[in-house]
């Protein structure tokens, strides 16, 4: 059979070389569900892959054979739809306007596309003084926002590099807010139905992550931009990681998320977890919405407990059956149960029913019982009256980012240390 | 719901290939490329390395190719940049002097192959210039890989598909069809095809090899044609074939040691000058 093998470049007479898409056609192969990994197929909007193999202008122009040939699935996309491979440019394609705010990781800048005009925001990422080589968190930061493009997840553009090996800038949209700056400037907190379409965008953007097998694991109003149309833009993936991945070499046992916004089984010395951590966190956003700041205040890891506790009444068997098996509980002891449930009624007084049953589903102590993403967007909060603002309506507010005045807002804790190693229990107050 | 798709050469990039460009004949390109996913290979065995890694890392090693000349960078040091780098995206990191260790063995004992007399290998000291020479080397291959192909280091594996294929033509009980076909997709990757073709299409080669070797019969007279049901052109499909079909070729003694010969950049640049004029593009 060898004689009629030819070591050939791929064929080009057919429409996957052209642009040419077909459009419309689901014809879904039945089993979706197996390997669900990275094996999966995917749907692809055409709009996002502009990099496409250009048609040779040399190749001859079939005739329609897509008539002929049966119609993709929506789980093989058309040869056209795949980028090509493409070297990374330099960073001095963008003009550099002003550095927006020294992260802990590193420094993000406005910038201009010096082509297009473009105005973007460059984010530089440390890498100097590494002796593994690229970071891995940094690869799993850029992979991650590759890896979940969403009308609410900030959008990457492309890494571009600059004249040493150790200058490597994420370039993303310039967005114009971020979250936590806006709720500290504005004079009156969000409307519920402002709320309630900031809330469906984050669990959009949540869920599409969590189906893409990432956990984001800081999620904070901090990390959440905002441009002048009410789009929110989940952003920082600095501490994304896969789940089913392997432990790997810094475990899940890594300080994650930001002190405020940590769910009760990472404080607990949990070292399994997973979608549901990221779910609390979302939890804390939809009370800073509500309170116009942030709900968990803590200093400490123990005082944040005891406030938790405080809020929701303590865990019991019923609310957490693994609470005991924990690492750090049988060093806890619980307060006595509230005669009269949760504080969370009289904390929110005057949310509705259906908005305080989301808000205890989110912060709800078993991680195995906390609503998914996919859920609570389905939930009654968001189909009662005040019904979510169309996004249009959103007020716009004068941006920081931008160079624009604005003060201060009061500092929050930063992100866990990336590289850090070290174990939660390491400088845990034990009481 | 939509994914970023994994990058593949752009029809531009298939038909100019940087080394080729540079005078290399495509044969000893094609050769090179595949020497240097064996050493992979080979070194992914002897540091005990999942296959996801083993495998990912083949792939970017010929993406890389496609951008960049074997006039540039050798096949020993990209290779071990991109098992390296690949060991990292799939959470299973390697360290740096492992790695070194192994390929220092592996490319000492290919360049002995060349000449007689039994091969003694006399591990390197850490504080020679070797060591370091490669560790630089190292760093360099994965920055390089990483800014040649854009960051976006996204790859596809295989296998989950095929499973899935092969549930769908009812044949998960042909145990030895699915190794065979697994088989195939595993020296698949000393070729290009995974730079080439969607994995559907790599695939439905796979199984149209293992099936045809066993004579399982499958539909495949128009308009029930199997590859089909996968979004697979039956003439990528056998051009995958193809590439897969080649690497089974006997090899001349003179094509092997030229190969072994030509493991880092100075090797392909002298060979290059030796023959540029008879054997290149001119
Ligand atoms: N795309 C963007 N557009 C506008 N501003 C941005 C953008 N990305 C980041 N910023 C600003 O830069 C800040 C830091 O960015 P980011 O959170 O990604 O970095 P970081 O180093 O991980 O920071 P930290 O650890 O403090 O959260 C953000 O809080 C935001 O104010
Ligand atoms: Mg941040």
């Amino acid at each position: 059979m060898s004689d009629s093998f030819e070591s050939s470049t791929p064929s080009r007479k057919r429409s996957r070389w052209d642009h040419e898409v077909d459009e419309g056609d689901d014809q879904l192969l039945p089993t979706r569900q197996v390997s669900k990994r990275r094996s999966k197929p995917k749907t692809s909007k055409l709009s996002e892959y502009s990099n496409t193999p250009s048609p040779s202008t040399k190749s001859p122009v079939k005739p329609s054979i897509a008539a002929v040939r049966p119609r993709h699935s929506i789980y093989a996309p058309p040869r056209t739809l795949y980028p090509s491979l493409q070297p990374a440019r330099s960073v001095y394609s963008y003009e550099r306007l002003n550095q927006i705010e020294e992260g802990s990781y590193g420094v993000v800048f406005r910038a201009r596309d010096k082509q297009t005009g473009d105005i973007v925001a460059l984010k530089k990422l440390k890498l100097d003084e590494e002796k593994h080589g690229f970071p891995i968190t940094a690869l799993r930061e850029i992979n991650a926002l590759m890896a979940c493009r969403h009308e609410n997840v900030v959008n990457i553009r492309e890494v571009v590099v600059g004249d040493t090996l150790t200058q490597v800038f994420v370039v993303m949209d310039f967005i114009e807010h971020d979250l936590k700056t806006l709720i500290t400037l504005m004079p009156a907190p969000f409307l519920q139905s402002e709320i309630k379409t900031l809330m469906l965008q984050l669990l959009s953007a949540v869920s599409h992550c969590h189906y893409h097998w990432i956990l984001h694991r800081d999620l904070k109003t901090s990390n959440l931009l905002m441009n002048n149309r009410g789009t929110i833009k989940v952003a920082d993936f600095g501490l994304a990681r896969r789940y089913g991945d392997p432990i790997g070499v810094d475990g899940l046992t890594q300080l994650v998320v930001t002190l405020w916004y940590r769910a009760p089984e990472i404080l607990l010395g949990a070292t399994t977890y997973s979608t549901a951590i990221d779910i609390w966190s979302v939890g804390c956003i939809f009370a800073e919405l509500l309170l116009k700041e942030p709900l968990f205040q803590a200093k400490s890891e123990m005082e944040l407990i005891s406030m938790i506790f405080k809020l929701l009444g303590p865990p019991t068997s019923s609310s957490w059956p693994d609470y005991t098996t924990l690492p750090l509980a049988k060093s806890i002891t619980l307060p006595p149960q509230q005669s009269h449930g949760s504080g969370l009624r009289q904390r929110f007084s005057y949310l509705t029913n259906a908005g305080l049953n989301l808000l205890s589903k989110m912060l709800t102590y078993d991680p195995e019982q906390r609503i998914t993403a996919e859920e609570a967007m389905q939930h009654p909060y968001f189909k009662e009256s005040p019904l979510p603002k169309h996004p249009d309506l959103f007020g716009s507010f004068p941006s920081a980012a931008a160079g624009e005045k604005r003060r201060k807002p009061f500092d929050s804790p930063s992100a866990p240390q990336r590289l850090a190693d070290y174990n939660l229990i390491t400088d845990f107050d034990l009481p | 719901m939509s994914r970023a798709l994994y990058p593949l050469a752009s029809l531009e990039q298939v038909e100019k290939s940087p080394s080729r460009e540079d005078g290399l004949p495509p044969d000893l390109e094609e050769d090179l490329r595949a020497y240097g996913c064996k050493l992979i290979h080979h070194a992914g065995i002897l540091l005990k390395q999942k296959q996801v890694a083993v495998a990912t890392a083949q792939i970017l090693f010929h993406r890389f190719w496609f951008v960049t000349s074997l006039k540039q960078f050798g096949i020993g040091d990209i290779g071990m940049g991109a098992l390296y780098l690949a060991s990292k995206l799939e959470e299973c990191p390697l360290r740096m002097r492992d790695l070194i260790n192994v390929y220092d063995l592996l490319l000492r004992r290919a360049s002995h192959s060349n000449s007689t007399g039994d091969f003694k290998y006399t591990p390197m000291s850490y504080f020679g210039n070797t060591f370091y020479d490669l560790k630089d080397a190292l760093v360099v291959a994965e920055m390089q890989i990483l800014k040649r192909l854009g960051f976006d280091v996204h790859v596809v594996l295989p296998y989950g598909t095929l499973i899935n294929y092969m549930r769908l033509l009812d044949l998960t009980g042909r145990e030895d069809a699915v190794s065979r076909a697994w088989g195939y997709l595993n020296d698949a990757l000393q070729t290009p095809v995974y730079v080439l073709y969607p994995v559907p299409t790599i695939v439905s080669a796979a199984i149209l090899l293992a099936t045809r070797h066993l004579q399982i019969p499958l539909p495949s007279t128009p308009p029930n044609c199997w590859w089909e049901l996968f979004d697979a052109e039956w003439e990528d499909v056998w051009a995958v074939c193809g590439y897969i079909m080649r690497l089974y070729r006997e090899r001349s003694k003179e094509d092997q040691a030229r190969v072994a010969g030509m493991l880092t950049k100075k090797d392909v640049r002298r060979w290059l000058e030796e023959h540029g004029h008879k054997e290149g593009k001119h």
